[in-house]
């Protein structure tokens, strides 16, 4: 068979092939229809949530209508997660600064660090302050 | 000013966007009852087919959606024939179970029960009620016709639609298939000689 008769076989075998495709249950299109909604939601979404982030600094916020859209929620959720995460990290390099600050302190003075130790040190300090 | 001019330029965006949402969507509507057959005659499972098809949809507008349109066919095919990869190697996972459960009487005999025209409904077409007997042998032909291509071997299966139905290049089908051009023309070659055989062997001449 040569590539001109292959041709024109595939081509009857597809025309038969369309008639079934024609003829699928209602069931079965309203299904296909659902599947191809669901896929097409996720461009709609997608593109909206990412519109949306790109626009908030422009327009003052996410707030001015896009709450009103489920997305707007999750934008926000996010955005309050990122934020408390920015915020633990900000604290925990605050209280590694602090200590970085007093073993500076403590590393650099005259002061030998085990009289820190020493019970007596602590009392004469303590008074010290007291007076 | 400036307001106007941003308006102007979010206008522009939401209207490029919608025609492109709407390219797709057509594109899908377009393909998707065609990807649901090629689906079915490679798993023969109305509900698993679905499965495939709605996820081939979800990964082309997931991942692809920004392609031209003119590559989202080729796209589209390809990621259908991954899903229906997917679906073949999870099914042999499983089948160590299947196995197990065969040999406690449990029969897989879906190849005895399966039939292509399970999934087609009442047709509509006025002229074919008309004519009982032109319709009576068109649904013969047509069964015989998908009977003939689910028995294909996977590969010869995918190159003969994909060339033939989809209309694919031999190029676009060799990178939907992930094969060189030369496989594509041996495995299209082999499918039309098997199909004429089986056809023939029932008395149809194409």
């Amino acid at each position: 068979m040569n590539d001109d008769r292959q041709s024109e076989f595939g081509r009857k075998v597809a025309q038969y092939l369309d008639r079934s495709v024609d003829e699928l249950r209602p069931g079965t299109l309203y299904r296909l229809q659902q599947a191809r909604a669901a896929a097409m939601a996720g461009v709609a979404a997608g593109e909206t949530v990412s519109t949306e982030l790109a626009l908030a600094g422009v327009r003052g916020g996410i707030w001015s209508g896009s709450l009103r859209r489920p997305f707007g929620w999750l934008a926000l959720v996010v955005l309050i997660a990122a934020g408390g995460f920015g915020y633990q990290q900000w604290h925990a390099m605050q209280q590694v600064r602090e200590f970085e600050d007093l073993d500076l302190h403590l590393l650099a003075s005259d002061l030998p660090i085990d009289a820190y130790l020493d019970r007596g040190f602590q009392n004469w300090l303590r008074a010290g302050f007291e007076r | 000013m400036q307001r106007t001019a941003y308006n102007r330029r979010r206008s522009d965006k939401e209207s490029r966007e919608l025609a492109r949402y709407q390219e797709i969507s057509s594109f899908l509507a377009d393909v998707e009852r065609r990807a649901f057959r090629q689906a079915m005659y490679a798993v023969r499972d109305e509900d698993a087919a679905l499965d495939i098809v709605q996820d081939a949809m979800l990964k082309l507008t997931e991942n692809y959606s920004d392609r031209p349109v003119g590559e989202l066919p080729m796209l589209f095919q390809r990621i259908l024939q991954n899903a229906i990869h997917d679906h073949f190697r999870r099914q042999k996972v499983r089948s160590t179970w299947t196995t197990v459960l065969s040999a406690l009487g449990y029969k897989d005999d879906r190849d005895e029960e399966y039939d292509p025209l399970e999934t087609l409904g009442a047709k509509t077409d006025s002229n074919a009620a008309s004519d009982p007997a032109a319709n009576v042998e068109q649904r013969q032909t047509m069964r015989i016709i998908e009977q003939a291509i689910s028995r294909l071997p996977p590969r010869q299966r995918e190159a003969f639609l994909l060339r033939y139905w989809e209309e694919l290049d031999v190029a676009e089908t060799a990178a939907a298939m992930g094969c060189s051009e030369g496989s594509v023309k041996t495995h299209c070659s082999r499918a039309v000689h098997a199909l004429a055989e089986m056809l023939e062997a029932k008395g149809m001449k194409l």
